[in-house]
């Protein structure tokens, strides 16, 4: 691992917020739950999003236009799991920096999922009109779900590969 | 008698092996965690709308219909995997009374749930939401979080999970 990498985590874990959350009781659990809050928000709101394009359940009900106003309460719960994972990582910053699972999942899944995630959001709104949804939502659809779903799976496995 | 319950159910031979292999213990985490994390969002959806902060030209009945049965679907998954990894280490879960709190949250958050469907239908005939509906939106979004901090701190104070 390159040699500057690891320097910032060791810079970053002995910041004062870091070794102030790291020091206390409560604040870790917390600072997890706002991680864990945001994700409910991000990842639900996808997942809904994901299996709307797959055309699963969408028999039961009327057709519902998901896309915009889903998108706005995602986001929301995009930053704030952002926040959440950003002060949980500087906690120990250094031990992250140096774990296979984390790096795969920060360095290749996010960015992925990211990015299938934007093209979504851009021609879902299209795609919901169509009386057929197009194969090429369904593809998109399923790689998302994957996607996120591999990111918990990386997330999950710090802890074992670490 | 429950110490005892929980001590068979620690050495039951499918939740030994659920718990005792890396990646079957590695799975019943993906599945809690994904699983809450739509129940939650899903949930959250449903009552912003119902607060007025989600799309108002957006049916409630209609929202509430399409986004319960993955509610429902995903809060099994998540009660078969908490309950399997709690079965793998049940007698330290005795006694243990925030993992008790951590229940009875989650408990009244379903009850939010409950009520919120049965009672979306009559609020969205009304011209505007009552004060009541939106009291129990409110405190449903409390009660998940609520959940998830009891959540956390199961092993943050208790170092058991």
């Amino acid at each position: 691992m390159d040699g500057s990498l690891i320097s910032f985590g060791h810079w970053l874990q002995n910041r004062e917020f870091a070794l102030a959350i790291a020091g206390s009781d409560w604040a870790y659990p917390f600072v997890q739950v706002t991680h864990f809050t945001g994700l409910s928000l991000w990842v639900g709101t996808n997942v809904i999003v994901d299996l709307t394009l797959l055309g699963v359940g969408k028999k039961s009900s009327e057709p519902v236009q998901f896309s915009n106003i889903l998108f706005i309460w995602n986001w929301i719960g995009f930053g704030i799991a952002v926040i959440g994972g950003l002060l949980l990582f500087s906690v120990s910053a250094e031990t992250y920096l140096t774990n296979i699972a984390f790096l795969t999942k920060l360095g290749l899944l996010i960015p992925l999922g990211l990015l299938v995630h934007i093209v979504i959001q851009r021609n879902a709104p299209a795609w919901e009109k169509l009386s057929e949804i197009p194969r090429a939502a369904k593809i998109a659809g399923i790689t998302d779900l994957l996607l996120w779903l591999s990111v918990a799976t990386a997330a999950v496995l710090i802890p074992y590969v670490g | 008698m429950i110490l005892h319950f929980c001590r068979w159910l620690q050495d039951n031979g499918l939740v030994s092996f659920l718990n005792g292999t890396a990646w079957t213990a590695a799975a019943m985490e993906i599945i809690h965690y994904f699983s809450m994390f739509i129940v939650v969002g899903a949930t959250a959806i449903v009552d912003l709308r119902v607060l007025g902060a989600v799309g108002a030209r957006q049916d409630a009945r209609e929202l509430a219909d399409r986004l319960y049965p993955w509610i429902w679907i995903s809060l099994t998954l998540n009660v078969l995997s908490g309950f399997t990894m709690f079965a793998g280490t049940a007698p330290s879960y005795y006694g243990n009374t925030i993992f008790y709190d951590k229940l009875m949250v989650i408990l009244l958050a379903v009850l939010a749930n409950i009520i919120v469907l049965q009672q979306v239908r009559k609020w969205n005939q009304l011209p505007s939401m009552p004060a009541w509906a939106k009291l129990i939106a409110f405190v449903s979004i409390v009660l998940w979080i609520g959940a998830i901090i009891a959540g956390v701190e199961v092993p943050a104070l208790t170092g058991v999970g």
